[in-house]
């Protein structure tokens, strides 16, 4: 999903828990607000468990250092510390560069700086709309082309504020997905694998015999079912989409998919955009991009030239 | 909104690569460990040469992890060595008696035959240690040194590099140095240029032979000193290729003879009338140039490397060196090893030098510095086990050719062997853990 819900990220003392499958087994855990879920072939039991412990284990790390909910990640310090010049570990500096390719390969449509529009738009499906003077006082602290990034360093003007939600889950989904590869290409070098945080997924391994891995997505207007399944062999799968969060005035549905440049929700939409990529970043990046493009969006879609399920 | 390049999935796709390759797991990925943070590789060789020399070689290195990139490695080496080696003479048609090199006994070599004198029995213990970390960003330091003992030889060494990682990382320049002292201490001393080797048959009481071989001794022991740089670049080409480039230049000074080799002095009709002990120069100047490629094609792993060395005793030599590593099945590899290598004769050697002739300032019938060529074929099959532990068997042949730099042979000499071949084996077992 694109935009980190309100919701509190749930704490790594949340237990995994592994139970057999009809194929091998499924580790559950919650990390980022979404259940998460580990599919993996057939294998023995304690090699499943360590295998889902370090993916759980890679998810928190990652929701512990990138998330803005908490006042000790590595995001919120350097959201508490914008108009100097701050130092940056590798990881958090390659998604810096990361988001700032993003921002320009998008025409700035996808601003990692967009959040701070937070403050005035709260999607609870009412029809509180905020005023446009509310929404233009934000616009001067929006654009990631303000932010400045050397080798080791980042300034972020001061008032800013970075958001990593547009991309944290599917980092962490391609992250957990290259570490399990890692510690079973030694031991068990063809097991199957399937990282599923909430939707966002990416098929490690495929199965034997190229048999797709079966993903249902969910339907913007009925959360409860799935609306369409999904096969997918190998790559990664992402979606975006506004399915519970809008608002609903005088008619108009405004998703809360907002335009940086105008602070306004974007216009005729798609309620929902699935993307299949190599990886998974790269897949949630095309499907955020495209809902920012509005009634483009198919087109948009087609001349990337991947797979793609679009719900209007 | 519409974009101006509609498709961005390719440059997407390269971002999201470099991000997500860009800081690899590598260090969660290890084996289990015996020690925490210890890497160690293990490994036994055998290596047999026919009708000559046999050694059985064990090998430890350990590699340990402290954090923060700064590592200690230390590598022990425990070899034994025993058979013949050859002593510089030349064949005869004729049985021949030499004395061994302590003067004590002597051993008798058959007609046709090349002398090899038996006695080699050594045990040798290596130890090296170094310690490597950053010391400044880009830039690594290395320091470490360097023991080696046998019965009659003593080695201490010390070392230090530099390497600047640039371009990303793409690039790394490297610049090291390398100085050593090595004393021998030959039983029976360390005999004078060009004495002959003396018969205790030819004198006529046990203390007048003592005293001539005592007189033909001038040292018990000798030393050399060794420096040595080393310049390298290593430059990633592609992601699947990787080159290296070096270049080193040595200088060695002190005793470089070989106590226990002689040439032979032999008449018009090529029959020996005496052995002489060697002379080598005391100083040698070396420089090589390396040349390494690692390609990664079609699944393989191909090492392709060439290497020239040339030194101020007129030895030039080029090692052509090829291991292919072909994965089969899941966990098993089968890696060819072919070795090429050629190499001129240096200046000063002589397979023997012909009476009347004034000596020479130097001569070494050393069939080691002479003119030769060799060859390896072999074969590594290994597999990873669980845990991540490497094991692999490696199976080599080896074969070295000295021929005949254009020297004419007297007489006898023509009919007998004095280039013979040498053929080995090697069988090597390695384990990491």
């Amino acid at each position: 999903m694109t935009q980190s819900t309100a919701a509190q990220p749930t704490p790594p003392t949340t237990p995994l828990q592994l139970s057999a499958t009809a194929y091998g087994w499924l580790g559950q855990f919650r990390a980022m607000a979404s259940p998460c879920e580990i599919l993996l072939g057939p294998c023995d039991e304690l090699m499943a468990r360590q295998l889902c412990a370090a993916a759980a284990a890679e998810a928190w790390r990652i929701e512990a250092k990138f998330s803005r909910y908490r006042q000790s990640s590595t995001l919120s310090q350097l959201n508490q510390h914008t108009g100097q010049w701050q130092k940056l570990d590798s990881e958090t500096l390659s998604l810096l560069q990361f988001s700032k390719q993003c921002f320009e390969l998008s025409d700035g449509m996808f601003d990692i700086s967009s959040g701070i529009l937070r403050k005035v738009w709260k999607f609870d499906g009412s029809d509180n709309l905020p005023s446009d003077d509310a929404v233009a006082a934000l616009l001067p602290f929006i654009g990631f082309d303000r932010v400045e990034l050397t080798a080791d360093s980042a300034f972020i003007p001061a008032g800013m504020e970075l958001d990593l939600g547009g991309i944290a889950k599917e980092y962490a989904v391609d992250k957990v997905g290259q570490l399990l590869l890692e510690l079973s290409a030694s031991v068990e070098p063809s097991l199957s694998l399937v990282v599923n945080f909430g939707g966002d997924m990416l098929a490690v391994r495929p199965k034997p015999n190229d048999d797709p891995w079966r993903i249902g997505i969910e339907h913007p207007g009925k959360p409860d079912q799935s609306a369409m399944l999904v096969a997918l062999c190998a790559g990664a799968l992402a979606t975006s989409g506004d399915a519970r969060r809008f608002l609903y005035k005088d008619g108009v549905r405004y998703s809360h998919i907002l335009n940086p440049k105008t602070g306004w929700p974007v216009q005729d939409a798609p309620r929902s955009v699935t993307v299949s990529a190599p990886s998974c970043v790269m897949a949630g990046l095309l499907a955020t991009t495209a809902l920012l493009q509005g009634q483009q969006a198919k087109e948009f879609l087609q001349a990337q030239e991947l797979k793609h399920w679009v719900i209007d | 909104m519409q974009l101006k390049k509609l498709n961005i999935t390719a440059a997407l796709a390269a971002a999201s690569c470099a991000l997500i390759a860009g800081q690899s797991h590598a260090e969660t990925a290890k084996k289990d460990a015996l020690i925490e943070g210890w890497e160690f590789n293990s490994a036994f060789l055998y290596y047999k040469e026919t009708d000559r020399v046999q050694a059985a070689e064990a090998i430890l290195a350990a590699r340990g992890d402290f954090g923060d990139d700064k590592f200690l490695n230390l590598n022990l080496v425990v070899d034994t060595l025993t058979g013949a080696s050859a002593t510089g003479a030349v064949a005869q048609p004729n049985a021949q008696s030499f004395t061994r090199p302590s003067g004590e006994g002597s051993y008798t070599t058959a007609a046709g035959e090349t002398p090899l004198d038996d006695t080699f029995h050594d045990t040798r213990v290596q130890l090296d240690a170094s310690w490597e970390q950053p010391i400044a960003q880009n830039l690594r330091a290395t320091g470490g040194g360097h023991f080696s003992k046998e019965y009659d030889y003593l080695s201490l060494g010390v070392n230090g590099s530099l390497a600047w990682d640039l371009n990303n990382k793409n690039t790394t320049l490297s610049v090291g140095t390398a100085l050593s002292q090595d004393t021998i201490t030959p039983e029976g001393g360390i005999p004078s240029a060009f004495t002959p080797m003396l018969f205790k048959n030819n004198f006529g009481s046990e203390s007048a032979y003592e005293q001539a071989f005592d007189q033909s001794r001038a040292d018990d022991s000798d030393s050399k000193t060794t420096t040595e740089l080393l310049f390298g670049a290593t430059q990633v080409i592609s992601k699947d290729w990787l080159m290296q480039f070096n270049y080193s230049w040595s200088q060695a000074d002190g005793y470089m003879s070989d106590p226990f080799k002689v040439v032979s002095v032999v008449n018009a009709q090529g029959i020996t009338q005496q052995n002489l002990y060697e002379q080598r120069p005391e100083e040698r100047n070396k420089q090589s140039v390396y040349w390494q490629n690692k390609v990664h094609m079609a699944g393989t792993y191909l090492d392709l490397s060439y290497r020239y060395m040339w030194d101020d005793w007129s030895v030039k030599s080029h090692t052509v060196d090829t291991r292919w590593r072909f994965p089969v099945s899941n966990n098993w590899y089968i890696e060819p090893h072919v070795r090429f290598y050629q190499q001129s004769a240096a200046d000063f050697y002589k397979p023997f030098l012909m009476q009347g002739q004034a000596l020479p300032e130097f001569a070494s019938a050393d069939y080691r510095i002479g003119e030769m060529d060799a060859q390896t074929y072999g074969v590594k099959v290994g597999t990873v086990l669980d845990g991540g532990h490497d094991l692999g068997v490696r199976l080599e042949y080896y074969q070295q050719n000295p021929t005949n730099p254009g020297v004419e042979l007297p007489g006898a000499l023509a009919n007998v062997e004095l280039f013979p071949s040498v053929k080995a084996i090697m069988l090597q077992v390695s384990y990491s853990f």
